[in-house]
């Protein structure tokens, strides 16, 4: 004889409320007028069908037959409520009496309901799609509507520390200021470079002005600011928000090398 | 700032925007008051309609956002399919229906309804960052307890939770009283 290979589909179920739902829908009956035992055996009956199938029947399943069954025998042969002792693994349900039973597949019919709810939603909000810019920051260009290079950006940078200074210091310390920012501002950009020389390695620009007050701070910043746009130093960042790098420009380190030479030479 | 140029920042705003933006933060924007917005986001949506733009504005998450038409979906899917992000599963969508309506809520209670194991589920929402675990319940093993997340109004296109139809469960209770 032929063997024929036939496969069933079985519809897969979220659990045994889930099955207990599919029996109920099936024997067209409202969930407060089951016969309990009725459910057990369509539910038994099914269980058996997939067993045969060799389908995997999770706990769950079984923790209910054995409930259904608790359920059916107690109908048919009253007891009093106290004497009973359960069965540990039912505590998953904990469901004692016909009526327990009801109250938990509906509560469970409501919320599979807004579940399908949810996923009507779900379907109607996948249909609009959203901008994505993959987690970049947005740019917004300005009224100039051009990109800055870095170079032009430092430039810009600069600029305004140096508004930044003027405006802030007004008063108190304007004559002193103007005369000396300048100097200073060299001041520092040579000592910046003469410690970057001899680290040489890139080094986070925290170190430069992690010393001293506000000013100190604001001189340093402009002290590098001026040196990237002079490109006798280069700022580097990895990522958004990352350290700061500051390196001396690999060109102007070879001139600085050469000119260094030359001077040995002379002193010599 | 005119009525037309509000209505244009407004829209400016959105485009640029990926999440939803509240109406404070429209209103911060434009020196107006938060009340302001409603209107001129509803004008917005009309004038968007009316020229059978391509986009619309809608609500979502508690803040206006902008996004593409429904209709246009097929062919958007087109462009952008890889992107697309996988459905959730049945037993994800009964548990966050639960957790929707119950938070905070505990993992047992959630398997208690399903009557399902559900840690898996719950470990594949929070990856997906729709639920998150606001904290522990009080008495033995100080559960977790889960919440939904402001991804999770922005995934169902939801204003905010009352958004959500009524549980009917308060009517069955009542019918279980009579009897």
């Amino acid at each position: 004889m032929q063997q024929t290979e036939y496969k069933i589909k079985l519809p897969s179920f979220e659990g045994p409320f889930d099955l207990l739902f599919h029996l109920i829908k099936k024997a067209e009956v409202d969930i407060w007028s089951i016969s309990i035992a009725e459910i057990t055996d369509q539910y038994l009956s099914y269980l058996q069908s997939m067993r045969e199938l060799n389908l995997d029947i999770a706990s769950e399943f079984l923790v209910m037959a054995a409930t259904l069954l608790r359920l059916k025998s107690k109908l048919l042969l009253p007891r009093p409520v106290s004497g009973e002792n359960r069965e540990e693994d039912e505590e998953l349900f904990e469901i004692n009496t016909a009526e327990e039973l009801f109250q938990r597949l509906e509560e469970y019919r409501i919320f599979r309901e807004m579940a399908r709810y949810l996923q009507e939603r779900e379907v109607e909000q996948q249909k609009i799609y959203l901008r994505s810019t993959g987690g970049q920051k947005v740019m917004v260009f300005t009224r100039q509507e051009t990109v800055y290079t870095i170079w032009e950006g430092a430039n810009q940078l600069s600029d305004i520390m140096h508004r930044f200074a003027e405006a802030t210091m007004t008063d108190a310390y304007v004559p002193a200021f103007s005369a000396v920012e300048d100097f200073v501002v060299a001041e520092k950009s040579d000592y910046i470079q003469s410690v970057l020389l001899r680290h040489r390695r890139p080094l986070p620009m925290k170190e430069f002005i992690n010393a001293g007050g506000l000013w100190e701070v604001i001189i340093t910043f402009i002290a590098l600011l001026e040196m990237a746009r002079l490109r006798r130093v280069v700022l580097l960042q990895e990522n958004t928000f990352g350290t700061i790098f500051v390196t001396l420009d690999p060109d102007s380190l070879q001139e600085e090398e050469a000119s260094g030479e030359g001077r040995t030479e002379k002193n010599d | 700032m005119e009525k037309e140029e509000q209505k244009k920042t407004i829209e400016a705003l959105l485009f640029l925007s990926e999440e939803p933006v509240k109406a404070d933060k429209i209103a911060a924007v434009l020196s107006i008051a938060s009340e302001e917005v409603a209107a001129l986001v509803r004008e917005l949506q009309d004038e968007f309609s009316l020229a059978r733009r391509g986009l619309q504005i809608f609500e979502a998450a508690g803040g206006y956002q902008m996004g593409t038409r429904p209709e246009l979906a097929p062919y958007l899917e087109k462009a952008f399919s890889e992107d697309v992000s996988s459905n959730l599963s049945t037993a994800a969508l009964e548990a966050l229906a639960i957790i929707a309506y119950k938070q905070p809520v505990t993992r047992i209670e959630i398997e208690s309804i399903r009557g399902v194991r559900s840690e898996h589920v719950l470990e594949n929402l929070l990856k997906r960052k729709l639920i998150r675990v606001s904290g522990r319940k009080e008495g033995p093993g100080r559960p977790l307890l889960y919440n939904t997340t402001p991804d999770f109004l922005k995934y169902f296109g939801l204003m905010d939770l009352a958004e959500l139809p009524p549980l009917e469960i308060e009517k069955q209770v009542e019918k279980q009283a009579e009897n």
